[in-house]
């Protein structure tokens, strides 16, 4: 207990509450001696909110010791280059420098928050069981629709986060990521970003959903810039975090691994970073010109001040758009890093599905108007932004065509790894093929704002990386920990969510076929919706209850579950050929890569030598 | 190493800096004459290549480092230098963001601002990155005093642009009509000039450490990364606003 209390998630949680404290009464202050209205409806003002908020996020990552090291240097200190953590669970309620111990902060915090978003969902999804209002005012019910959004957006984005730090250095054989400070740095202005995002529902909510639009965001309750900042605080976690992992892969690759040499999974986390490190800046820009507009009156997306609202819509989307990527060229890449190893059969195409994660980042990064086809944009932008986003369905079509070679006439496992894996494949799919048409124009002024959206975009997030999440944690459980997760549980929790995440997304897409629009808390019963909806709430009610049992099952696995310290999936993975829980500095012999990495089945090949001669296990 | 000596790495830096000074001549002769923007454009984009290419040393990415040892100081010195480059261009897309923020908004028009004081910012800046190059270029050759003078010219010029866009820029404006919330033009030429003016305060923070730390002998000839990054990331600054300052004050017809 007092472990806990002296933490630095504990210190930096009260360092928040102080500096947003602090901040307030300090704007206030000089409101007052300006003569201007010191207080308002939630107590402070709109700017001693948001200037508190400021300040408590920063004291957050302060108060945590996050940034001590970087001071000692500015001071002309050295600092030694590593730091040891302590044995037990406290360290991952420190500040650590360890990817490992990082990385599963991150997937730890990715858990908690999509645990949140899903709670949030089952409230709304509750109202929306039958027509007309039963549990909730119309400004609570977007609120949580649009606090679902956005949290389970920061959710996955923290969990590809985890991902990546926790398997990328393993996999090229460094010690740690290349800044290993700014790695935590990195983690930790995330729990702050968090409660920036959760305190909207004490400010009033917001009611424009997760993409902000001014107007209506220019005048929605201050929750609203709570909103904005969370986001644009998050958002560092991610641009830093991509800097980091792209200066990692190109200085720290092992001896031997060129290349076209690399696990699959860091072509995909090289694609993902560009995008984070990069276009991030757009959207954090975006909020921030809505929090001036809002706080000093700068009109940039205000018609009456000669401003435009339809600026804000490129800017927010020359993020969003790629931002899907980022969540699913990691996931995408998971299912290519497992597959293989289930099906033991080498990865069919290997150049081809590496190019092609680069291949749908850069044209990603082409195609964000197509959000816009209905919002006044200009008309002639609206063909070149259809064939552009058709496009992007080549490099993901090459994606498909290598799981089906690399599936077939394989002798295919399934562990609940892989069972997460095909899963994943199928909804993705789904997800894919319901694209086209919101990326034409003509059915997309259809579709555009209907449940079909919903549908489409909630595939391809659950295929794209939930599913894939789930495969790696179920896959890298055994590294981490050393135990193995309870199989049975595992394939309870695949044979609940599956079938009733399916229901929920087909019944989605065939209501906004017909007309649903989304983001409404209500509906004419004379649609004929009620029972559709009905069905799609039970559904989300069966998906809860298999996370539950994921939970129970991590819980229950971590205590106890059975010893597993070999290669447990038989993978030809450097880090698989130490015994688990990996060492602290991960290899200490190193390695050398002397063939390819996939190339299960093929008798003699061999993929990494350790210096000591050992090599990773035959095939 | 290409350590050639001192007098002739502060002749290349003043031939730069000739360079960048007649280029921005050129330029304000070209808007007040001409004002074709492409021409313009061509400007900036050469100015901005000879800052890069000379006073950043971005050829330093191109290293041939395979057989260092990894925990090598060198090694991880352009391991560092990466770092701050892609950290650059990170920052790159939130002033691109406004650039091209500034055209949708104003298109090819302009708030009607002090040619003067902005001619004059810009030249500070500019002598500024100058300065910068000769401080950073001492202290390769283990002058100290030379790094000493170099790193304080180059923050008074520093605090000189700042006060010169905050302290007169900002009040003439607003007493102009330009002001935050009057227009839209008002508010982009408010947002640009202030999140640059972020940036250099920042630098400025940078560079008094460095000073800090330089004058008490922390740094050396060889390991010396602080002083470097410090330059980068000033020069960067000044790149930033070669192409603000035609943006806000050269291109367009005035409103
Ligand atoms: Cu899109």
């Amino acid at each position: 207990m007092k472990k806990f209390l002296t933490s630095a998630l504990v210190r930096g949680l009260l360092w928040q509450a102080i500096g947003w404290l602090l901040g307030a009464l300090f704007v206030t202050g000089i409101r007052f001696l300006m003569g201007m209205n010191p207080f308002d409806q939630f107590f402070f003002t709109e700017p001693a909110w948001v200037f508190g908020a400021l300040v408590g996020a920063i004291s957050f990552v302060a108060g945590t010791g996050a940034m001590s090291d970087w001071f000692k240097w500015a001071k002309g200190e050295e600092t030694p280059e590593h730091r040891e953590d302590p044995p037990g669970w406290e360290k991952y309620l420190n500040v650590s420098l360890d990817h490992k111990v990082i990385g599963i902060q991150y997937t730890v915090t990715a858990l908690i928050l999509m645990c949140i978003g899903g709670v949030f969902a089952m409230i709304f999804r509750t109202e929306l069981a039958h027509s007309g209002l039963q549990i909730l005012t119309l400004q609570e019910y977007n609120t949580f629709m649009s606090l679902h959004g956005i949290v389970m957006i920061v959710g996955i984005l923290v969990g590809v986060a985890g991902v990546m730090n926790y398997l990328v250095p393993m996999m090229i054989g460094a010690d740690d990521m290349s800044f290993p400070r700014l790695n935590a740095f990195s983690f930790w202005v995330v729990p702050p970003a968090a409660i920036l995002l959760l305190s909207t529902l004490a400010l009033g909510g917001f009611d424009t959903g997760w993409t902000g639009y001014p107007p209506l965001s220019a005048r929605a309750p201050v929750g609203m810039q709570m909103f904005f900042m969370g986001v644009a605080v998050a958002g560092w976690s991610s641009i830093l975090g991509g800097l980091n992992l792209i200066a990692t892969v190109l200085r720290m690759r092992t001896k031997g691994m060129t290349a076209f040499r690399m696990p699959i999974f860091i072509w995909a986390a090289i694609a993902t970073s560009i995008i984070t490190l990069t276009a991030t800046q757009l959207i954090g820009l975006a909020f921030q010109m809505v929090m001036f507009q809002r706080l000093l009156g700068m009109g940039f997306f205000d018609p009456a001040k000669g401003g435009n609202p339809i600026l804000f819509q490129h800017l927010f989307w020359f993020y969003s758009h790629p931002a899907v990527y980022v969540f699913v060229l990691p996931g995408l890449g998971l299912i290519s890093e497992l597959m293989p190893v289930f099906v033991r059969k080498p990865l069919f195409g290997y150049r081809f599905v590496a190019m092609s994660s680069l291949g749908i980042a850069l044209v990603g990064f082409l195609v964000w108007a197509h959000h816009m086809f209905t919002s006044g944009m200009n008309e002639y932008l609206r063909v070149p932004f259809m064939y552009s986003t058709l496009l992007v369905a080549v490099p993901t079509g090459v994606k498909f065509f290598s799981w089906v070679a690399t599936l077939w006439k394989g002798k295919v496992e399934t562990p609940t790894p892989m069972l997460f894996v095909v899963g994943g494949i199928v909804v993705f799919l789904l997800g894919g093929l319901s694209g086209p048409p919101n990326a034409t124009v003509a059915t997309d002024l259809h579709l555009h704002d209907t449940y079909w959206i919903v549908g489409h975009f909630h595939d391809t997030m659950f295929g794209g990386y939930v599913f894939p999440f789930f495969a790696a944690i179920y896959y890298w459980f055994p590294k981490a920990t050393g135990k193995r997760m309870n199989e049975t549980l595992g394939k309870i929790h695949f044979w609940l969510m599956t079938p009733a995440f399916l229901t929920l997304t087909l019944l989605m897409m065939r209501v906004g076929l017909l007309g649903m629009r989304r983001r409404v808390a209500d509906y004419d019963p004379a649609l004929g919706f009620d029972n559709y909806h009905l069905i799609m709430t039970i559904a989300g009610y069966l998906i809860a209850i298999s996370i539950a049992i994921f939970l129970y099952n991590l819980y229950m696995s971590l205590k106890h579950g059975e010893t597993a310290t070999g290669n447990v999936w038989n993978s030809r993975s450097p880090e698989w050929q130490v015994p688990s829980p990996m060492p602290v500095h991960n290899y200490d012999i190193p390695f050398e890569v002397v063939g390819e990495p996939y190339d299960y089945g093929l008798p003699g090949s061999v993929y990494v030598r350790f210096a000591d001669g050992g090599q990773s296990t035959k095939h | 190493m290409e350590h050639s000596n001192k007098t002739e790495v502060f002749r290349q830096g003043m031939i730069i800096f000739i360079f960048l000074a007649v280029l921005t001549a050129l330029e304000f002769f070209v808007a007040v004459a001409v004002g074709a923007v492409v021409l313009l454009a061509i400007i900036a984009v050469v100015k901005v290549a000879l800052v890069m290419y000379y006073y950043m040393h971005i050829y330093k990415l191109n290293t041939k480092d395979e057989q260092l040892d990894r925990h090598s100081y060198e090694y991880k010195l352009n391991t560092r230098r990466l770092g701050l480059w892609l950290f650059l261009l990170s920052d790159t897309f939130v002033f691109g963001g406004l650039f091209v923020s500034r055209f949708n908004l104003l298109g090819l028009t302009r708030p009607d601002l002090n040619q003067l004081l902005g001619l004059t910012v810009t030249s500070v800046l500019l002598l500024s990155s100058f300065f910068m190059n000769r401080a950073e270029a001492s202290m390769e050759h283990g002058d100290r005093k030379g790094f000493i003078i170099g790193i304080v010219a180059t923050l008074i010029l520093g605090v000189g642009f700042l006060a010169g866009v905050l302290g007169v820029e900002w009040p003439n404006a607003i007493r102009a009509g330009v002001t935050p919330s009057a227009s839209a033009a008002g508010a982009i030429f408010f947002m640009m000039t202030g999140m640059h003016a972020f940036h250099v305060l920042t630098g400025v923070i940078f560079l008094s450490i460095v000073l800090r730390n330089g004058s008490r002998g922390i740094y050396s000839p060889e390991k010396h990364w602080g002083v470097e990054a410090a330059a980068i990331y000033w020069h960067f600054v000044d790149v930033v606003w070669i192409f603000f300052y035609p943006a806000l004050y050269l291109i367009g017809k005035l409103i």
